[in-house]
């Protein structure tokens, strides 16, 4: 039961950390390369990774996607797409994809001679699925070793952790209040059955423990 | 548009069952604080006249619309979103 249990939880909380990784923005510190515009497929599972610009794009199996192509201090190479998330999921609301293109365009640079900036992003980079980040915003920043603090992900994850610490105080505190009190009715039930049933309620009481609430 | 349609339509259904869930909870958090009341500190009169009153008081005082703010919350998240992604 207990290794069930730990299995449960941390399932459970490895799919929070994935959401949260794939779907809050970060940023990348870069020098933006190029850009470029390549017709993606998007026949298959992998559609979860692309965005849904508009209504008519959901039927579509392929259609241009516009990247932005970066370099980050280290050298490594970072490839971005810009897709509208439009009303759809996550909740970017982003509309200004040709905007973001134009920019990304007008702050290219050279190794020799870089600008540094900060791209937005959410999403992952995966090459053996061709799965690219969404990149959301760019801002200029004063050199390849700026910091950004994440406030934006630093109040979401506190309200996030508030909500289920807030949850947890009222399921223990209801099931103390209501669901003990009946188990603890059934046991006294048993009790006075006697030991005939001795062997058998050994195996039910621990079921039945193992909704109680630890004291 | 049919995005936002969705959007709308789904957001209003589930910020709905917030709402109720919120209002029922709240309300009966003040019928808890009220019947404790009573017994602590009033103890005369009908008790369930004295919880009564106290919930008739709680419908329309202001702590009971505060939670609007869950309809106007989210829609004010939304709009600033759309604001800071794409206009600022």
């Amino acid at each position: 039961m207990v290794y069930v249990k730990w299995t449960f939880w941390i399932t459970i909380w490895l799919i929070v950390g994935a959401f949260f990784h794939y779907t809050l923005p970060q940023h990348d510190i870069v020098r933006i390369v190029n850009t470029y515009e390549e017709r993606e497929e998007l026949g298959d599972w992998t559609r979860i990774f692309w965005a849904t610009p508009d209504d008519q794009s959901a039927n579509l199996i392929n259609r241009d996607v516009q990247f932005i192509q970066a370099v980050t201090p280290e050298g490594k190479a970072k490839v971005y797409r810009n897709e509208d998330t439009g009303w759809h999921w996550p909740p970017y609301f982003k509309f200004d994809t040709a905007n973001l293109y134009t920019e990304a365009n007008d702050a290219k640079s050279t190794k020799e001679n870089p600008e540094w900036y900060a791209i937005t992003h959410y999403g992952w980079r995966n090459e053996y699925w061709t799965v690219f980040p969404n990149a959301v915003a760019i801002k200029r920043v004063d050199g390849p070793d700026a910091t950004i603090i994440p406030w934006l992900n630093i109040l979401i994850l506190t309200l996030f952790f508030a909500l289920i610490w807030a949850v947890r105080v009222r399921w223990i505190r209801f099931r103390q209040a209501r669901i003990d009190p009946v188990l603890e009715d059934i046991e006294d039930g048993w009790d006075a059955a006697g030991d005939r049933i001795a062997e058998k309620r050994g195996r039910v009481r621990r079921w039945l423990d193992s909704w109680k609430s630890k004291k | 548009m049919f995005g936002l349609l969705r959007l709308v339509i789904i957001g209003f259904v589930i910020l709905t069952i917030i709402y109720v869930g919120v209002s029922l909870y709240s309300r009966s958090v003040r019928r808890d604080k009220l019947e404790r009341e009573w017994d602590e500190e009033v103890k005369k009169g009908d008790r369930e006249d004295f919880v009564e009153d106290g919930l008739d008081e709680y419908e329309n005082s202001f702590r009971r619309k505060l939670i609007w703010l869950v309809y106007i919350i989210p829609v004010v998240i939304v709009l600033a979103i759309i604001y800071m992604v794409n206009i600022y």
